[in-house]
């Protein structure tokens, strides 16, 4: 799989973009800014953009409640995105559907979600349609470990191996679901090993290292445009903050050190220490980036706190598509 | 268009009217699909699909796994990218295993989403006893669905209403549950041959009468229809409305019937506790409370799972003997 | 004579690369890996092992093989973390030295085995193949393997008499720590390390390797099918491979049979010197390791001081020419 330069670059940045935009985020959650709760991406950067840059705004992913990354990565305009967390009219779902439904179907963004394993199945109707309209669009659905023990997941992993279906199942397994470590939750380690039960390849990569997800998404999206079916990315990879928010609500079910270990491996550092050492991305120019991304940031910030409320007569609307709405 | 009381050669049984009704819509879009357990090899459990796989072929008449999530989903992600699905869902009991596909992803991605998505979605799924399949295969569930927004719930008694509300479904751009009765699979009736809709939420008056109004859903028309011969005999004039639709509901024509005939009787096949039946009642006091001679009455199943034997469930469901004598319960009761 | 420990590597990551999607490589999910390991105990003990040290690692799969065996034999394990990569081979091959194993079963690949080899350079080794492109573990019924471990680990048969010294790569690279590769070590037209499998023909610049067997699958096969080097002879294979040269139809992959470009091919002596200069990607047995940046260079030479490898064939033939199963007319085995 041949990566070019610009393809590392705007891997970078749109890590860059996902771990700013989160930790801007987790900051107004703790300020109490923003209503409701946040599961924010920090520590999973790599999987998010290592299979994003492979795929057009005609390719479709399915996301969890852990769902900014994939948006931010899809490319995602972050006022919209800030303006939706903070229940604004100009968000991406006008201030109805918040952090966990966060969405851009026009980006092929088919929803962050707020039910675990949900995507699958919907992952394989946008999949299903790709091939019924003749294309060679792929969907990639994003789930967890946890999600990996729904039915749902089954199902759809069934069906999509039995109908040769353009989609990636894409394992983003941080060894937790919600507050349960995964050798509490399933007795298997590599969620992998599932697929090859339902007829399709499942591998597993390094979840840290952009490059390997790069790879490998590079490979299993290529196969499926080809018409060769689903397969199964196992990334391997860790949520730096807690399950909701930053620090969660104290309650021990993982070890500091545990924490640090994997810090040690941080995605974005990682690839950074890759991108200096080919002489493509000098220490000073990786932090212009992430002084250009803040700035970015701290503006979708400002346009979102600086967005009306919805009204209260939109309430009633968008509940359902009316006879008199313009045709899609 | 033509209108439910426009003449009708062609006698149709409802079994084939839903066929029919799957087939035009199929040839008039080619993103209409039809996917579900059974439907497209064997032409589905109960014969609707019979003859698409042959016209349509594989790639639009689907044999799922039996796979009720994996199917509804398939739909929500297929019509989120620009396809029509009608999926089938066997028995209506078996929406259970896919409730969370219909009621937190269909019925509200749309909301969710700022209104941008928008869901054409029909799902077809059969309803109601008396073929002795006991408590999982002869459910009426139609009142959990009315209660979430963003879903709608029509429920055809006449092989006419079978076509033409599948027909509307079909081309509706919001997921629609269509609860067909497979008791009611060989009631034979007018159904033109040509393609038409029968508007969703518009109710008819399947029988016009003076001074009492029977509200029938589903099956329970036919029986409530003779109810209305044999208290005719008693000098009772009974007007029999057929929601049709029962989300959204057309309040107004059973209100303006319960106006004109001052009490009314709402019939259902589900469990009384808590079907939608106690929601007519409740809107019909609400808007015409002043007109009443009575409390509005209401016949359904009893609170208990559908029996097995023929004779408890004979007792069990519904018929016109006990929608005769409820209504002259509630005229008893009239001041 | 009380018999030595055996030790137990289980690599839970083997078998699980991007091979499964670019190529057509099994799978062994880590449940196969726990009958392994079972069959392996079972045959171990039938042969007269009865204590052994095993890997720890975070998917269990020795704690699970354990579970309801129901052997009498003592199980340990050696005091290494569960990091769930390479290092926990490493780490525990040398704990297992420590402990007198001898010899060590291992389920992996070639980079399984080459971890351990790290640590201890002459590992007596029984290694069971439940990796990728696997020249250097055999694909064998681990019963018989586990039988043939028991055996040596008895006395009943002596290692010397059934065990061969295989040959390794040593490859140092300027400014970084010595390494080692058991087959072959490969100098790649690649940036990054990124999900490590060698995959693209068009990517091979030098091949260095310990044994080029024609009868195999992986980079190794490319110097079998130009110029046969067997694990017996004191010989090593460079390969140039690159823009213009003939091509070589080789199966660089399971299933996966592509024309490598052939420079020139010649043997290299044991202890001869050959030079990579970056920039590349140095692969060793088939995994992108170690990135040298331009104008880097890396010392490489083929030695014969790696691990011994039991024979598993040879040793039960040997077994059964001295009726070390036969259970009478003198009551019990030599075996047990």
């Amino acid at each position: 799989m041949d990566i070019s330069p610009e393809s590392l670059l705007d891997m970078h940045e749109r890590m860059v973009r996902i771990r700013t935009f989160e930790e801007e985020a987790g900051k107004l959650m703790e300020a109490g800014k923003v209503p409701g709760a946040l599961h924010l991406y920090v520590g999973e950067e790599a999987v998010a953009a290592g299979i994003m840059v492979h795929l057009s705004n005609d390719d479709q992913i399915t996301s969890t409640h852990r769902g900014h990354g994939h948006l931010v990565a899809k490319g995602g305009d972050l006022g919209r995105m800030f303006a939706e967390l903070f229940g604004r009219a100009t968000g991406y779902c006008k201030g109805k559907g918040g952090s966990m439904h966060i969405s851009d179907l026009d980006l092929g963004m088919l929803g962050a979600n707020g039910i675990v394993g949900a995507g699958p199945p919907i992952a394989i109707g946008a999949a299903f349609s790709n091939k019924y309209r003749g294309t060679t669009n792929v969907t990639c659905c994003f789930f967890g470990d946890g999600a990996s023990n729904e039915g749902t997941f089954h199902e759809a992993a069934n069906m999509a191996a039995l109908y040769r279906l353009p989609v990636v199942f894409v394992c983003e397994n941080n060894g937790y679901g919600e507050f349960t470590s995964q050798e509490r939750h399933q007795a298997i380690h590599d969620v992998a090993d599932r697929a090859p039960g339902y007829g399709m390849p499942g591998i597993v990569v390094d979840g840290m290292d952009a490059i390997a997800v790069y790879e490998a998404a590079g490979e299993a999206i290529a196969r499926a445009r080809r018409g060769e079916g689903p397969s199964l990315l196992e990334c391997k990879t860790y949520r730096f903050l807690d399950h909701v928010g930053v620090r969660g609500m104290g309650v021990v079910y993982r070890t500091d050190d545990e924490v640090v270990e994997w810090r040690r491996r941080d995605p974005i550092v990682l690839l950074e220490e890759r991108l200096a050492g080919a002489g493509l991305l000098p220490a000073e120019e990786a932090a212009a980036v992430r002084e250009r991304v803040l700035g970015q940031v701290k503006a979708a910030i400002a346009y979102a706190e600086s967005s009306p409320h919805p009204d209260p007569s939109a309430l009633l609307q968008d509940v359902y598509t009316l006879a008199t709405d313009a045709p899609r | 268009m033509t209108t439910p009381e426009a003449p009708a050669a062609r006698q149709l049984p409802y079994v084939l009217a839903i066929t029919e009704a799957l087939a035009q819509s199929m040839r008039s879009d080619p993103n209409v699909f039809l996917a579900g357990e059974d439907v497209a090899l064997y032409g589905g459990v109960f014969g609707t699909s019979r003859g698409l796989l042959n016209e349509f072929g594989p790639q639009r008449v689907i044999d799922t796994p039996i796979s009720e999530s994996g199917i509804a989903g398939l739909a929500v992600g297929a019509a989120a990218t620009g396809l029509r699905p009608i999926i089938e869902i066997m028995f209506m009991d078996f929406v259970t295993v896919c409730m969370d596909e219909i009621v937190n992803q269909a019925a509200k991605m749309k909301y969710m989403f700022g209104g941008k998505a928008s869901l054409p979605i029909t799902i077809r799924t059969m309803a109601g006893g008396g073929m002795s399949m006991a408590a999982q295969h002869s459910q009426s569930l139609e009142a959990w669905f009315c209660h979430v927004p963003g879903l709608k719930v029509v429920m055809p008694a006449t092989p006419y209403d079978a076509k033409g509300l599948l027909i509307a479904a079909i081309r509706d751009d919001n997921p629609v549950l269509v609860i067909e009765s497979k008791l009611s699979l060989g009631l034979t009736g007018e159904v033109p041959e040509e393609m038409y809709e029968v508007p969703i939420g518009r109710a008819r008056v399947a029988r016009e009468g003076a001074n009492f109004t029977i509200v029938a859903i589903g099956r329970m028309l036919g029986e409530a229809l003779k109810a209305a011969d044999e208290l005719a005999a008693d000098g009772l004039d009974v007007e029999v409305i057929d929601p049709r639709s029962l989300q959204p509901l057309d309040t107004e024509t059973i209100v303006t019937s319960v106006r004109k005939t001052h009490r009314a009787l709402v019939v259902h096949e589900a469990v009384r506790f808590g079907g939608i039946g106690a929601e007519i009642a409740a809107q019909v006091q609400e808007e015409a409370f002043d007109y009443l001679d009575a409390p509005v009455g209401r016949v359904g199943a009893p609170f208990a799972p559908v029996p097995f034997s023929p004779v408890l469930e004979a007792e069990y469901i519904p018929n016109a003997a006990r929608i005769a004598a409820e209504a002259r319960r509630v005229i008893g009761k009239a001041v | 004579m009380a018999a030595a420990p055996i030790g137990i590597i289980a690599n839970p990551a083997s078998g699980k690369d991007i091979r499964r999607l670019v190529a057509h490589a099994s799978v062994f999910d880590n449940q196969e890996k726990r009958s392994i390991v079972r069959r392996a105990i079972l045959g171990a003990v039938a042969a007269g092992a009865d204590r052994f040290f095993f890997m720890p690692d975070p998917h269990l799969i020795v704690e699970q093989a354990l579970e309801g065996l129901g052997v009498e034999a003592a199980f340990e394990p050696v005091d290494s973390p569960r990091t769930g990569s390479a290092i926990d081979t490493t780490r525990s091959a040398a704990l297992m030295r420590e402990a007198g194993c001898a010899p060590v079963i291992t389920l992996g690949g070639d980079g399984t085995n080459r971890a351990a080899a790290k640590a201890w350079r002459d590992i007596p080794l029984v290694a069971i193949s439940t990796g990728t492109n696997n020249v250097f573990p055999r694909m064998m019924e681990a019963t018989i393997a586990g039988a043939a471990a028991g055996l040596v680990a008895s006395g009943a048969i002596a290692l010397d008499d059934v065990a061969q010294q295989a040959k390794t790569v040593h490859v140092r690279v300027e400014g970084g720590p010595e390494d080692l590769a058991l087959i072959d070590a490969v100098l790649l037209d690649e940036p990054f390390v990124g999900a490590k499998a060698v995959w693209q023909p068009t990517r091979l610049r030098t091949l260095v390797l310990a044994r080029a067997e024609p009868a195999a699958v992986g980079l190794s096969a490319i110097g079998g099918l130009l110029a046969p080097v067997s694990a017996r002879e004191d010989a090593g294979l460079l390969v140039h491979a690159g823009v213009g040269g003939d091509e070589l139809l080789a199966p660089i992959a399971p299933g996966l049979f592509e024309p490598v470009p052939i420079v020139s091919c010649r043997r290299l002596a044991l202890g001869e010197a050959v030079e990579f200069e970056g920039p590349g990607v140095i692969a060793l047995d088939g995994e992108r390791e170690v990135t040298l940046h331009r104008g880097q260079r890396a010392q490489l030479s083929v030695l014969r001081d790696g691990p011994f490898v039991i024979d598993v064939a040879r040793t039960l033939s040997l077994a059964a020419c001295r009726g070390l199963f036969r259970l009478s007319p003198n009551g019990g085995t030599d075996a047990r």
